[in-house]
């Protein structure tokens, strides 16, 4: 256990190397890729500080995908072993998985009922995550989701199932491109959508309960893709999938959605590009922000999330900003935005879209399972 | 080292036993920072590590290994096979590199030569790997050039983000550093048979393979042994630059405790990294014995 605690240095370093100017400094980490860092950075942390002042709003970025999320898990872990009585993380952002591992070890402050913005929210994502009950110690940042972005130039019929995908890379083949499941979230979760297409009882999957067997019946469907996989072209990542389209090296892959209005809002996408969300689903995810157990600022990271959670910070940093969908409730969100911002969000993938084919990760045995038999049946 | 040598002389001068005793005793103090150093630092973790790997909740086993075994086989096997083809390429390069600035006739060239092989040196692995993504890819710097030049058909273009993109990072990179050793061993040999050689009209080809390279096969295998282990180690290449499977072993590494924070596979890929690492250099040692032996 103590070389984890050796591996986290680095992170350690990062979190101590505070601004000394400042009367208080409050510590965000947050996992997730580049434009959470830039988030809070930029949008959020000035804010916070202008309405707080002598407070300094330190971010530490710990990475994309669940890797992220460990490394404040493993943080975290090594300072309630260690005893120490104030923990230097006061607000952290991180994945579903690990943050349902975080408050099954009592990690976490439950904390939602002291803010004012806690009865914003509603719905599964507040309560569950992946199979763990989290309810009072998660405020959702944003929902995010994945959705097969095409070139329309490119593709002329555009794949509304699974099943239509298979035949479009039978008959073109190298043009889909994904990152498989070492290399970011949104090919993770391309392969749990196919798991969920093709391996039996989706809604089992999503909501349990957990029977040891289940996963033998996923074989059939992991022996396919493994064939899909031959004719497929694998990127670096989703920022990779992004770029090789740009490029025109594939004309189709999964990407995060809101990464890719956010590179087409900077410039960095060619604007034709398309999404489309296929059938039976893809899935997305909420980041949580949660407030470890002894944060040595509690006060301060409470009045940080409900600002950053608040209907005015949520339309026009999560929406407006960002491009992601609102962590809190849509209705409290769409009045405080003008009409042409919110229709922006759902230009490709419309409200019914997204009502039908929108789905959670898998509860988190399933999750592991799945992982891992892409490592052994198609990988290997 | 030095200092040992010296108290151990000095008090062997005077001839009693008890203060050779305090000599040995001032040795290691002087020893103790460097040695509780390599002990922190190296040999508890790497004891941790192996450790971890033969260890799960339910005692000593072998489960993790079968486990790396099942999921990873392909992988160790590509990673034997990189890194081989890796080294052998290097070894080829930079005996002709060496031998040219060593033996070479044009003046000209050779320093142009002494002066371009070394750049790479200066470039950490990860900023190699980012250089090669945009050069090596489909649409990428080197296919550009090609097009440009009409060397090369766009719809026959092909990216070499792949296996092959690893092996052409790995083997810029290091070849410079197995060079730098090279032609230092072979410019500290002893010109006179190479000139004795000539004179009687040995070619040049003949003088490298039966003078120079004989004599600095040393320095060789050791730069080589220092780029297997080198390479081994490397995380960013393989992950920036090949996206497939099946990859390297440190791309395994970290997938399991990033994704799993599953330890103990991670580990047991790590002794089995070891244990190649730990094979180059009892290719090394084998050879160093051999050598040293009338």
């Amino acid at each position: 256990m103590k070389s984890q605690v050796l591996m986290l240095a680095p992170l350690a370093l990062a979190v101590a190397s505070l601004n000394v100017q400042a009367d208080t400094v409050l510590n965000v980490a947050t996992a997730g890729s580049d434009n959470m860092v830039q988030y809070v950075t930029d949008y959020l942390g000035p804010m916070f500080e202008q309405q707080h002042p002598g407070v300094k709003v330190n971010v530490v970025g710990t990475g994309p995908g669940d890797a992220g999320s460990q490394k404040i898990y493993e943080k975290l872990e090594a300072q309630a072993r260690a005893g120490n009585e104030k923990w230097d993380i006061d607000v952290a952002v991180v994945h579903q998985s690990k943050g349902g591992d975080m408050v099954r070890e009592g990690l976490l402050t439950s904390y939602r009922k002291d803010i004012k913005t806690g009865s914003l929210v509603s719905g599964d994502a507040v309560a569950n995550a992946l199979g763990t009950n989290v309810d009072g110690y998660v405020m959702p940042m944003f929902q995010s989701q994945t959705a097969i972005a095409y070139n329309p130039d490119l593709v002329k019929q555009v794949p509304a199932s699974y099943d239509e995908l298979k035949q479009w890379v039978d008959t073109h083949p190298q043009a889909f491109g994904y990152n498989g499941i070492k290399n970011g979230m949104s090919g993770v979760a391309f392969v749990t959508g196919w798991v969920y297409a093709y391996g039996g009882d989706a809604q089992k999957l999503m909501h349990g309960p957990y029977e040891q067997g289940e996963a033998a019946k996923w074989n059939q469907a992991f022996a396919d893709l493994k064939n899909f996989n031959q004719k497929v072209t694998f990127t670096p990542g989703n920022a990779g999938t992004l770029d090789m389209l740009n490029r025109g090296e594939i004309a189709m892959g999964p990407v995060w959605v809101d990464m890719f209005y956010t590179w087409q809002a900077d410039g960095r996408l060619n604007p034709d590009l398309k999404l489309k969300l296929i059938a039976p689903g893809m899935p997305g995810q909420p980041m949580y922000y949660v407030v470890p157990a002894k944060a040595e600022h509690a006060d301060l990271a409470k009045a940080f999330i409900e600002l950053a959670t608040s209907p005015k910070v949520q339309a026009e940093g999560i929406v407006k900003k960002f491009n992601w969908y609102p962590g809190i409730d849509a209705q409290n969100v769409q009045s405080a935005l003008d009409k042409a911002d919110w229709q922006k969000l759902f230009t490709d993938i419309t409200p019914a879209d997204l009502s039908s084919n929108a789905r959670p990760f898998p509860i988190a045995p399933y999750f592991d399972a799945i992982k891992e038999g892409y490592e052994s049946q198609v990988a290997n | 080292m030095p200092a040992l040598s010296h108290t151990s002389r000095s008090s062997a001068l005077t001839g009693t036993d008890h203060s050779r005793t305090r000599g040995y005793g001032y040795s290691l103090l002087l020893l103790a920072p460097g040695l509780a150093m390599v002990l922190a630092l190296f040999a508890y973790p790497f004891a941790l590590s192996v450790w971890s790997a033969f260890h799960t909740e339910a005692g000593l086993t072998l489960a993790n290994f079968s486990k790396a075994w099942q999921l990873y086989s392909k992988d160790v096997l590509f990673s034997v096979a990189i890194i081989s083809l890796s080294t052998l390429l290097i070894a080829v390069l930079a005996v002709t590199i060496a031998g040219y600035l060593t033996l070479g006739s044009n003046p000209r060239i050779r320093a142009v030569l002494a002066w371009l092989y070394r750049w790479p040196l200066f470039i950490p692995f990860i900023v190699a790997a980012q250089i090669m993504r945009t050069f090596l890819a489909k649409n990428g710097l080197m296919n550009n050039a090609l097009m440009e030049a009409g060397l090369l058909d766009p719809l026959s273009a092909r990216s070499y983000l792949d296996w092959s993109g690893i092996v052409i990072t790995f083997v810029w990179k290091q070849v410079p550093f197995v060079t730098l050793l090279l032609a230092g061993a072979m410019a500290g040999i002893d010109r006179s048979s190479s000139e004795a050689a000539q004179n009687l009209g040995a070619s040049r080809l003949r003088i490298l393979f039966d003078i120079v390279l004989p004599q600095s096969r040393r320095t060789l295998t050791v730069g080589l042994v220092l780029s297997v282990v080198g390479m081994l180690s490397v995380l960013s290449v393989p992950i920036m630059i090949n996206a497939q499977t099946p990859t390297m072993l440190t791309v395994d590494m970290a997938y399991r405790i990033n994704s799993s924070g599953d330890y103990g596979v991670a580990n047991a890929l790590g002794v089995m990294s070891y244990a190649l690492a730990g094979f180059a250099s009892w290719l090394y040692l084998r050879t160093m014995i051999r050598e040293q032996q009338p």
